[in-house]
């Protein structure tokens, strides 16, 4: 499988309830959280799997490449 | 600065650490339970239902402090709108209802209230709790403890611990740090969203509404949550639906068969969160460090409910280091397995057998028939006769 390129973070702060869904289905390396408990943002994920954009409920997740 | 000695240093005051807290202080443990939280359980992330014999088995009395509203039953209904209805006050009326000398068969919580109540219980035990506290990591070191490295108020600070118990919910940290395997795969973690709202009528039941067209992979549920007010939830698995839970939700009030009886809802909370449909973690402890609760994956797979898991869940722990740690054990890897065993024995086992029930639901391809087993199960497991009562 081809490695995927590393992307960066953005949520919609309006939008996001605070779930933590997003931790908890993020395979990376404990401490990638943002101050709000989400996934964090403004640091690069290497491992691009997207699953926190999948399962959050309000769909306030969106990346770009890092 | 100097460290601070604890026999235990418990990671989140959630109903597990806090349980864990209260049970080993009080047989005579040093405990230091720390939360990140300025007010516990708020943003809340849960529907707040659980059983009165789960708090019955903790010594929890039922305070009205943390109790919207007192639960007598279960209305279980098919995509359809089909109801089975499983009313205790019908079923044992002799023992259940709302007159004297009956009983509820449970009660809708307000986890804000309710998780400061199980924290104060813990205090009352003797246990030191810290708000604003995080936990960040921790070391074990040559001589048996481990330092556990933490933020309070912006202080760096250092406790150690004889052990480390990571009660720090589903978005459990703790476990990363030993490196234990706690991943959850997305075809097992349901994505929930739910809104407490006004002029929705309830009658003291748990409303389940099963079926793939409202909620793929997961339920909808219509909670009653005192002063006349309501919760209108669902769960969505994101890899059997292309919309996320916000679109089923609305899809769900309306356009459901419950749409009349939703039309003059009014939104008043928001909240939301992530359900596992999983099995317990395959390793729940390592050097100096066990898992309690959400951390150790200790929910119902098929409800997703993990409240009464949790509280028996820190219960066994607590009661487990204190045995432990009072005869004087190395708190080794090897040696903190048993924790694991007992666990297992008590409820363990049985949720893995509920989780075989699940993957073979869900394992079904064909929607009709799938629909029609998660009917035939939630039905089943809420009955007076369910062998998995007390999960
Ligand atoms: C939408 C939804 C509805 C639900 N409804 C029900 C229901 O009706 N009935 C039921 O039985 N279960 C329900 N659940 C499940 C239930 O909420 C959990 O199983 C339960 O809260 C687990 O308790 P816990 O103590 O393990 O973890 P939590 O209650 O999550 O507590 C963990 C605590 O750890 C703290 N923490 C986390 N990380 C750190 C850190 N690094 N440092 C310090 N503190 C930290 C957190 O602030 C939190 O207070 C629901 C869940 C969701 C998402
Ligand atoms: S892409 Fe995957 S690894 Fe990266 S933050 Fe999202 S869930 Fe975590
Ligand atoms: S999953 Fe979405 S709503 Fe939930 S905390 Fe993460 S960004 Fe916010």
């Amino acid at each position: 499988m081809s490695k995927k390129e590393p992307v960066i973070f953005d949520i919609g702060w309006n939008a996001c309830i605070n779930c933590g869904a997003c931790v908890a289905i993020c395979p990376k390396e404990a401490g990638f959280i943002s101050a709000f408990d989400t996934i964090a943002v403004g640091r690069p994920c290497d491992i691009a799997c997207l699953l926190c954009e999948d399962i959050c409920p309000v769909s306030t997740i969106t990346h770009k490449a890092a | 600065m100097s460290t601070s000695q604890y026999d235990l240093v418990i990671i989140g005051s959630g109903p597990a650490g806090a349980t864990t807290a209260r049970f080993a202080a009080e047989q005579g443990l040093k405990v230091l339970l720390v939360d990140k939280r300025q007010e516990l359980g708020a943003p809340i992330q849960c529907s707040g239902a659980v059983s009165r014999h789960a708090l019955e088995e903790v010594g929890v009395a039922p305070e009205e402090e943390f109790i919207h509203e007192p639960i007598y039953g279960f209305g279980i209904y098919n995509e359809k709108g089909e109801k089975k209805t499983i009313d205790y006050r019908q079923l044992k009326a002799e023992e259940y209802g709302q007159e004297e000398g009956k009983k509820p068969l449970g009660y809708v919580v307000d986890r804000r209230r309710f998780d400061r109540y199980l924290m104060t219980q813990a205090e009352r035990a003797g246990v030191e709790v810290w708000l604003k506290t995080e936990g960040l990591s921790y070391q074990p070191n040559n001589d048996g403890s481990c330092d556990v490295y933490l933020r309070r108020f912006n202080q760096a600070i250092t406790a150690r611990a004889r052990v480390l118990v990571g009660a720090d919910g589903l978005q459990s940290q703790v476990g990363k740090w030993a490196n234990l395997r706690t991943h959850i795969k997305i075809t097992e973690l349901a994505s929930c969203l739910q809104f407490i709202v006004d002029q929705v009528e309830t009658d003291g039941l748990l409303e389940i509404i099963t079926g793939h067209e409202w909620a793929p992979g997961g339920y909808a549920w219509v909670f009653p949550k005192g002063h006349g007010y309501a919760e209108i939830g669902l769960g969505v698995i994101p890899t059997m639906t292309d919309k996320n839970a916000q679109w089923h939700l609305d899809q769900f009030i309306k356009h459901s068969f419950f749409k009349e009886r939703f039309r003059n809802s009014r939104i008043l909370e928001i909240q939301g969160g992530g359900v596992p449909l999983a099995s317990p973690l395959r390793t729940q402890y390592a050097d100096n460090l066990i898992l309690v609760g959400d951390a150790a994956r200790h929910v119902n797979p098929i409800t997703g409910g993990g409240i009464h898991t949790a509280l028996s869940g820190g219960a066994i722990a607590g009661n487990f280091l204190a045995d432990f740690l009072n005869q004087g054990r190395q708190p080794t890897a090897a040696n903190l397995k048993a924790y694991q065993d007992g666990w297992l024995e008590e409820i363990g086992n049985k949720m893995w057998q509920l989780y075989e029930v699940k993957t073979d639901i869900f394992r079904t391809h064909d929607i009709r028939q799938r629909d029609a087993l998660l009917f035939q199960t939630m039905s089943g497991y809420f009955s007076p006769h369910s062998e998995y009562k007390k999960i």
